[in-house]
């Protein structure tokens, strides 16, 4: 994929089931390559988002994936689309090797990239194993090997972690990783931001089918909570650090465990823009 | 290998693995042999029936039980694939939505030919054996008709599946079909037919309006063309243009009814919400 072409472009992308607007005049553009966080809570949109993404559901405005309309050529389009459904949808009495094969053939893809991804995500040994004897877990790395099957640009991974105990979430995390290193962009919905803390480049908060916010993650990192700092000690020992900042008259009482976090972060730049908004009118 | 070629395969095997096709198959088979059996005691002979004596008592049975499993599992294709949430996952693959109905059609069709050439077959083969007279192509021709049927009850029980909500509804609505096309029809029309005067055009568009009639009138003439079992649609239409003429029609019309369908749910299906 060029990387002056957005891997996914909306553009008034609006979406309306009756009078009720579930995604509303939604314009953004996503940067291959780069992890997204869709936030927002239950009914914000977000999996309606994808499905336009996907052009399972009709849609006003316009939606690309690497350059090919959504509307115009969806097949190509999902072609280029790997998606993870928050519940995966896969036969209980099929083997967890016949189900990717099923999918290998819609997408046609080779078999032999069936066993790779089996084995990539850690599920070689239970291929055998029907789906339903799977743990939610594997279930839910099946269909991250799905999602992969055809080495697609992009991924559209809905609620991803939200069953994942902390251990699989981290194994998760760490795939998702090695897939941005690989070029993909990563869209990961979320009402449970915490799910997916420290992952994101960028965010995109959705309310009522609205973006409220779009930020990337470093510029999110820079924004001054308060007048509190995250510190990163590097290594040093606290004692020195704290010695060092009684030099410059910062007393030991001045200093409190500060709980700012990613979450805290953007819960704070949301509560300003909203103030800012309210001051405006 | 193509989408709708591989979703069809899949229907196939989820049939074997559901053990329904097996099973449709043994019925099949059991009630040939049974009705041949019975068909012979009931002559006063012992053992089995010739294929022309087996084929008739076969058709009646046939335009019940077939209509019946192919509009269930019509009916339950796309509906079930909703109520289970898979049909979003399966319309995110790169595939149309053409695709994924025409595979569900072909892969419902294919599996219940299976199962209803496999049971005639076991029973073709052990009725040839004892049978007194062997007349194949009549057996044949009804199974070919039985399946052309099948053709078009999937059709129209993927239709019910496409506009209904879930899977419930979309069964309730293929009982309903099955139930007027299978025991209503004669009844409600021959009252109709008597109460409104109707002439032969009317006769025979009356005909057309429903395919099991269609096939039973075709298997008749094939078979054994008798005016009283023809009943009055049948009769009228055999006189009017003759055996071949007949023929031609209600094939003609057979083929629409296995292609409407499909259309208009395909049709549908593209504009519907999923």
């Amino acid at each position: 994929m060029a990387r002056d072409v957005p891997a996914v472009a909306a553009t008034g992308l609006t979406k309306r089931y009756g009078r009720t607007t579930a995604v509303d005049n939604l314009t953004f553009a996503l940067n291959p390559g780069e992890i997204v966080a869709l936030l927002g809570p239950n009914g914000a949109g977000k999996t309606t988002t994808f499905k336009c993404i996907l052009g399972i559901t009709g849609f006003d405005g316009s939606v690309e994936v690497a350059g090919k309309s959504v509307r115009r050529h969806g097949k190509d389009a999902r072609q280029l689309i790997g998606y993870l459904p928050q519940t995966p949808a896969f036969d209980s009495a099929d083997t967890a090797q016949t189900s990717l094969r099923f999918l290998a053939d819609l997408k046609a893809v080779a078999v032999a990239q069936v066993e790779t991804l089996l084995k990539r995500v850690n599920l070689y040994d239970q291929r055998l194993m029907k789906v339903g004897e799977l743990s939610g877990g594997m279930r839910q790395r099946l269909a991250l090997a799905a999602a992969l099957l055809s080495d697609p640009p992009v991924l559209l991974l809905d609620e991803p972690t939200a069953n994942l105990d902390l251990q699989n979430r981290q194994q998760f995390h760490d795939m998702l990783r090695d897939l941005r290193s690989e070029g993909k962009t990563v869209v990961l919905s979320t009402h449970f931001i915490e799910s997916i803390s420290g992952l994101p480049d960028r965010f995109i908060v959705l309310e009522q089918g609205r973006i409220i916010l779009d930020i990337s993650a470093t510029e999110l990192a820079a924004r001054r909570v308060d007048n509190r700092f995250l510190v990163n000690l590097n290594g040093t020992a606290p004692a020195a650090f704290l010695s060092a900042l009684a030099h410059i008259g910062i007393r030991r009482d001045h200093i409190s465990p500060d709980e700012t976090n990613i979450e805290h972060a953007l819960a704070h730049e949301l509560a300003s823009r909203q103030k800012g908004g309210e001051a405006q009118r | 290998m193509n989408a709708v070629t591989t979703i069809a395969r899949k229907e196939v095997r989820d049939a074997i693995a559901g053990r329904w096709l097996v099973l449709y198959a043994a019925v099949f088979a059991t009630l040939a042999l049974g009705l041949s059996y019975l068909g012979q005691k009931n002559l006063g002979g012992l053992g089995f029936e010739n294929f022309s004596r087996t084929t008739a008592s076969l058709l009646n049975l046939c335009l019940l039980l077939s209509p019946l499993i192919a509009l269930s599992l019509g009916a339950g294709s796309i509906a079930g694939e909703r109520d289970r949430g898979h049909l979003p996952y399966l319309l995110s693959q790169p595939i149309s939505r053409l695709d994924l109905l025409l595979g569900k059609f072909a892969g419902l069709t294919s599996a219940i030919a299976i199962a209803t050439i496999a049971g005639f077959g076991a029973g073709g083969v052990v009725i040839a054996t004892f049978a007194s007279s062997v007349d194949v192509s009549t057996y044949v021709t009804l199974l070919c008709l039985v399946l052309a049927l099948t053709a078009v009850m999937t059709g129209l029980g993927l239709l019910a599946s496409v506009v209904s909500s879930s899977r419930v509804q979309a069964l309730g609505i293929a009982m309903m079909v099955w139930f007027v096309a299978v025991l209503f029809f004669d009844l409600v029309l021959i009252g109709a037919v008597s109460q409104a005067s109707l002439g032969g055009t009317g006769l025979l568009v009356t005909l057309l309006l429903n395919p099991v009639e269609i096939v039973r009138v075709l298997a008749i003439i094939q078979l054994e063309p008798d005016l009283e079992v023809l009943g009055p649609f049948g009769s009228y239409l055999l006189e009017s243009v003759g055996a071949t003429g007949a023929t031609a029609i209600l094939s003609a019309a057979l083929a629409a009814w296995a292609v409407i369908p499909v259309a208009a749910a395909a049709w549908l299906f593209a504009r519907r919400e999923i």
